[in-house]
């Protein structure tokens, strides 16, 4: 399978992986040269165009990548507290020194040139979450250990929060899958979720829509463990046909209602659960009456903890402010493009609503639109395929990397490449809040580039490592 | 081995969820560039653009048909900063055009490249003339929206009208109707019926094309609302009277405010000094307003319906009213007058007339002494046994005539006046105090204060003998049948009205037999009237009267008060007196008053050496 013969750089490198990466760094070239190219400058060579830019931060992207090729593996492990230190101190130093753009302070200015932080914070935090987990005497089901993760994330996401920059900060919430991958409980991960979950999505439905959704979910999800269908849709029948008859019969609004029931049956489950030492339907009742207290604690600091501009954004997610010209125009206008894109999409450099800039940042975090409008849902559908590949490819590499050091990192590394996907190609076409986080690989960034490249490379780096040795015995 | 399988089952479950958020990405997207073709259509006709249409701000007209507020046409200039062409244009022609600098221009340019997709405001008040020559030259990107500035044909009732300026932050938290850019109504009737001046605004959702050229409108104006004019208010002010009641105050700091008894609709309300309401208009306001704001005479406070004056020996009146209805008066009971009435080591001085007289006499006179006889009685009255019980008593009787609390009139930011309660009394005096502590109560003095509009209304009160109706300062709104209720009831004092007369005969005798307010006469009018000197520690006394005529089926009931403007009969009788007559003859008689009045200048060293201060610093 491998040409053992060769000791040469690419020894024992993934090459699917590394295609992969090749391919979505050249469509986002491809896709920033036709959102930015701009007619005025005679010169196509001419330094001030973006796509130029890019390929300069491509060429140093894969001269880094070289390098980290070269390095050994054990190396990895030996700098990762050192970067996560260096990477904190960073961070705070931005806090302090850096330069405001758009409401974050989040970049440093070196001449013409902004460095993002937040982007090589993510590597160290990856690094050292591998290395801290990968510990011979770590256990994930001990609680003085989870502790220990959990200052390992929260560290850098506080202070990235502190900078405004809540959209980056988010981002690490994306280890929990990772951490399910190395035995977290369920009992921790399920709340977790579900918190993420409602605070998403409390937004966008309504608190009693909401509720439904939640009880269907939870009754569902018991269902499918015990197999008792039938019960649980006379459960369910039985609730609903009570909060009905209640609201119509009290003046009582259909929430309410709902409410009043379910913190009934909750209660007579609670019972019977501790009688009958039925812990799974205990905590899960507990997580359900969690939630009913979470969704006003949500509507609480979305009044009073947000930022205007923060509060903005996820209103204009959930098309509260629905004024074409006001907040949400920027999603409105990025469906435009991508919706009008169709199936082959117009051609390149031929998108009237990235050529007309009707579309903001149409270079940078909403680079999806450019590849939309102009390449059409066969365009846009490859490149998810291509992350997706490339997500699948990263979670293959960590599991045949046989220590928990390599494995972990891969997961990471597919953590955080898959919140970004998700999140960035979400609010282009309006399922996710505008967070202001690039789309990998793609979109324009110097920053966001070289992290992500070496992000990608150093998992590539670690699973070669294993390969050769295992070819080596 | 059992964690390996464990582990196998996560991998597993983690490859499902990463599988379906792909999903959900690709089925959206499979809707929205597959399924829906709304966006293509969008992308097309693209851009929406929202435009207001702003209604006509309602006029005021004066009780006889005659403008106040006139609604003139002007133009704000917008900009959508992205649709400027590259190549720039002609800045220098434009601020001509617009009458601002080229500098100002640019300025205001950068600003609105920082949204370039949003309608940002160039500049306002631009008028009619200019607007057209604006549209011929075609500026790519500008665009011009029709807006209703103020104008004031009479420049009379800076204070009473109020102004417009652009809402606050503040306004738009209040009210959603608002947002930024919005014109509101500040002060007097402006604010007091914005919501019926203001109409509502419309909006006309238009498409355009990519280069920003109107195409139509969006959904052939599914969404489109029309703008609703303002109302037209016809207040019950008299333009004619309040210009003349200007023009007497003018020089002298105080106010007039006259009413008609049988409706409680104010025909006059001056504040004295004044502006002229064209200064708070265009693009000048501010700096006219900041002008106005640091003239220590106050022209911007409302002197008729928001300040605290004591109402000096008009308020005798209301003293007496009591005594009757308390049962401790009797209309023909005597008191002596030794220049004065003594309480302990202070005296309350008088100055000198015949002795003894009754209480038709003592009004005519204004004698000082027979007044703290009266009082004394009332809050010493036996059967509330003692004097805070009594004093209570008589508060309840003068919150009953309006004082000492607003009159509920439809005028925005009314002031109370202050009328002193036990509790005061005791907090000032540690709980020690006699009947005769209050005593200076007796003739208007002391703690009493109280607005001219609320001495207005104690004259309509004497004149409807016994009630008032709320005064108030708008007649009839456009499109309504009636005001609010409130202003058709009568509102009763706790006196009978059997006990006026004697009041009012005592105000009659004043001005026609012998007594205080002689110059007031007209012959043939019936003239009833009280005058006022009320000391107050700025100087010189304030110079009050307060009458109405005619005696019977009274039309017109008048306070005027001049701070500093000595005794009663000095200055504001004349002024009150000149009014009465333009309002229940048309003409003026008496030209000689008519010139001393406007010759007459009062001084004022108090203010002057607040200017002087202020200026120090």
């Amino acid at each position: 399978m491998f040409d053992s013969s060769s000791e040469g750089l690419f020894y024992g490198i993934d090459r699917v992986a590394l295609l992969l990466y090749v391919a979505l760094v050249a469509v986002g070239l491809l896709c920033i040269t036709a959102a930015s190219y701009d007619e005025r400058i005679d010169d196509v060579f001419s330094m001030s165009h973006f796509y130029m830019k890019q390929l300069m931060w491509i060429g140093i992207s894969w001269t880094v990548a070289l390098v980290l090729l070269l390095i050994d593996e054990k190396y990895f492990h030996m700098w990762a507290y050192p970067a996560y230190i260096l990477g904190i101190a960073s961070l705070v130093a931005v806090l302090m020194f850096g330069r405001e753009v758009n409401g974050a302070r989040a970049w440093f200015q070196l001449g013409d040139v902004r460095i993002q932080p937040v982007e090589f914070a993510k590597i160290a935090t990856a690094l050292t979450l591998a290395r801290v987990m990968s510990a011979y005497s770590f256990s994930i089901s001990r609680p003085s250990d989870i502790v220990k993760v959990a200052v390992v994330i929260m560290l850098p996401l506080g202070i990235i929060i502190l900078q405004n920059d809540t959209g980056s900060g988010v981002v690490l919430c994306s280890f929990l899958f990772v951490l399910y991958r190395e035995g977290l409980s369920r009992a921790i991960c399920m709340p977790l979720v579900l918190i993420v979950f409602l605070f998403i999505f409390s937004f966008i439905l309504e608190p009693l829509a909401l509720f439904l959704v939640l009880l269907a979910a939870l009754v569902v999800y018991s269902a499918a463990r015990s197999g008792r269908w039938s019960a649980h849709v006379r459960f369910m029948a039985f609730t609903l046909l009570c909060s009905l008859l209640l609201s119509v019969a009290t003046p009582l609004s259909g929430y309410a209602s709902l409410m009043i029931v379910c913190g009934v049956e909750a209660a007579v489950l609670i019972i019977a659960a501790v009688q009958n030492k039925a812990y799974e339907i205990l905590w899960l009742t507990a997580m359900f009456i969690g939630s009913m207290i979470f969704v006003p604690t949500t509507d609480y600091i979305f009044d009073n903890v947000l930022k205007p501009h923060q509060r903005d954004r996820v209103l204009s997610f959930v098309g509260m402010k629905s004024d074409p010209l006001g907040i949400d125009y920027n999603v409105n206008q990025s469906q435009i493009a991508i919706g009008s894109g169709g199936f082959a999409g117009k051609g390149f450099m031929e998108g009237t609503q990235i050529r007309y800039n009707f579309v903001p940042e149409k270079h940078t975090d909403f680079i999806f639109c450019t590849l939309g409008e102009e390449w059409g849902f066969v365009g846009t559908i490859a490149v998810l395929g291509l992350f997706i590949a490339l997500i699948l490819r990263l979670m293959k590499m960590g599991e045949r990397i046989k220590e928990p050091f390599g494995r972990i990192y891969c997961y990471c590394v597919a953590a955080i490449l898959l919140f970004h996907v998700m999140v960035n190609v979400g609010m282009t076409i309006g399922l996710m809040p505008v967070m202001g986080i690039p789309l990998p690989l793609m979109s324009y960034g110097g920053s966001s580039l070289v992290a992500f490249t070496m992000l990608i490379i150093i998992a590539i780096r670690l699973d070669a490592s294993t390969r050769q040795d295992a070819a080596n015995i | 081995m059992k964690f390996e399988r464990a582990s196998l089952q996560r991998y597993a479950t983690l490859r499902w969820i990463v599988a379906a958020v792909f999903v959900a990405l690709a089925l959206r997207l499979c809707y929205i560039q597959l399924i829906d073709t709304k966006y293509k259509d969008l992308a097309t006709s693209n851009i929406i653009r929202r435009v207001v249409e702003y209604p006509s701000r309602g006029e005021v007209l004066d009780r006889r048909g005659e403008y106040l507020v006139q609604s003139r046409e002007c133009y704000d200039v917008m900009v959508i900063a992205g649709e400027i062409p590259h190549e720039g244009f002609d800045t220098m022609r434009m601020a001509a055009i617009l009458d601002i600098t080229p500098e100002r221009l640019r300025s205001q340019i950068d600003k609105a490249r920082r949204y370039p997709r949003a309608p940002f405001l160039v500049t306002n008040y631009v008028p009619q003339q200019a607007k057209l020559a604006f549209d011929e030259c075609y500026f790519k990107g500008f665009y011009t929206v029709f807006r209703t500035a103020r104008q004031y044909p009479r420049k009379i009732g800076g204070n009473l009208l109020g102004y417009v300026g652009e809402v606050s932050e503040r306004d738009i938290k209040r009210w959603p109707y608002y947002s930024a850019g919005d014109y509101i109504g500040i002060g007097g009737v402006e604010s007091a019926y914005e919501v019926e001046l203001r109409g509502r605004k419309g909006v006309k959702v238009e498409t355009t094309d990519t280069h920003g050229a109107v195409k139509g409108s969006y959904m052939d104006g599914a969404f489109d609302t029309l703008p609703v004019n303002g109302r037209r208010l016809i207040s019950t002010i008299d333009a004619r009277l309040q210009a003349f009641a200007e023009e007497l105050m003018e020089g002298k700091i105080g106010a007039v405010v006259a009413i008609e008894p049988s409706s409680g609709e104010i025909l006059v309300m001056a504040s004295s000094p004044t502006y002229d309401p064209d200064e708070l208009v265009g693009r000048q306001r501010g700096n006219h307003y900041m002008t106005l704001q640091e003239n220590v005479r106050q022209p911007l406070f409302n002197r008729a319906v928001k300040s605290k004056y004591p109402p000096g020996s008009t308020f005798k009146l209301v003293q007496g009213l009591i005594g009757m209805q308390e049962g401790v008066l009797h209309s023909s009971d005597l008191h002596p007058c030794h220049e004065g009435f003594v309480v302990g080591k202070r005296k309350v001085k008088c100055h000198s007339h015949r002795s003894p007289v009754d209480l038709r006499d003592a009004v005519a006179t204004s004698c000082n002494a027979y007044f703290c006889y009266v009082f004394k009685d009332i809050i010493t009255n036996p059967k509330y046994g003692g004097v805070r019980r009594g004093l209570e008593v008589w508060r309840e009787y003068v919150e009953s005539f309006g004082f000492g609390r607003t009159l509920d009139s439809d005028f925005i930011g009314e002031g109370v006046g202050n009328v002193p309660s036990t509790e005061d009394y005791d907090r000032m005096y540690n709980g020690r105090w006699n009947w005769g502590t209050p005593i200076s109560l007796s003739i208007g003095q002391g703690e009493m204060g109280c607005t001219p509009l609320q001495m207005a209304n104690l004259a309509a009160i004497v004149a409807n003998r016994g009630y008032y109706y709320i005064p108030h300062i708008v007649k009839h709104i456009e499109g309504c049948d009636s005001l609010d209720a409130r202003f058709y009831q009568r509102q009763y004092t706790k006196v009978d009205s059997r006990y006026f007369e004697p009041i009012v005969e005592g105000m009659w005798r004043g001005v026609n037999v012998w007594g205080t307010s002689r110059g007031a006469e007209l012959p043939g009018l019936d003239v009833c009237g009280k005058t006022g000197t009320a000391q107050n520690p700025h100087g010189k006394d304030h110079s009050t009267f307060l009458s109405f005529a005619p005696k019977d089926n009274p039309r017109i009931a008048i306070s005027v008060y001049v701070e500093n403007g000595g005794f009663g009969a000095t200055i504001a009788l004349p002024i009150a007196s000149l009014i009465e007559e333009l309002y229940l003859t048309d003409t003026i008689r008496r030209p000689e008053m008519l010139r001393y009045v406007k010759e007459h200048t009062v001084y004022y060293p108090y203010y002057d050496k607040l200017n002087a201060k202020k200026n120090r610093k």
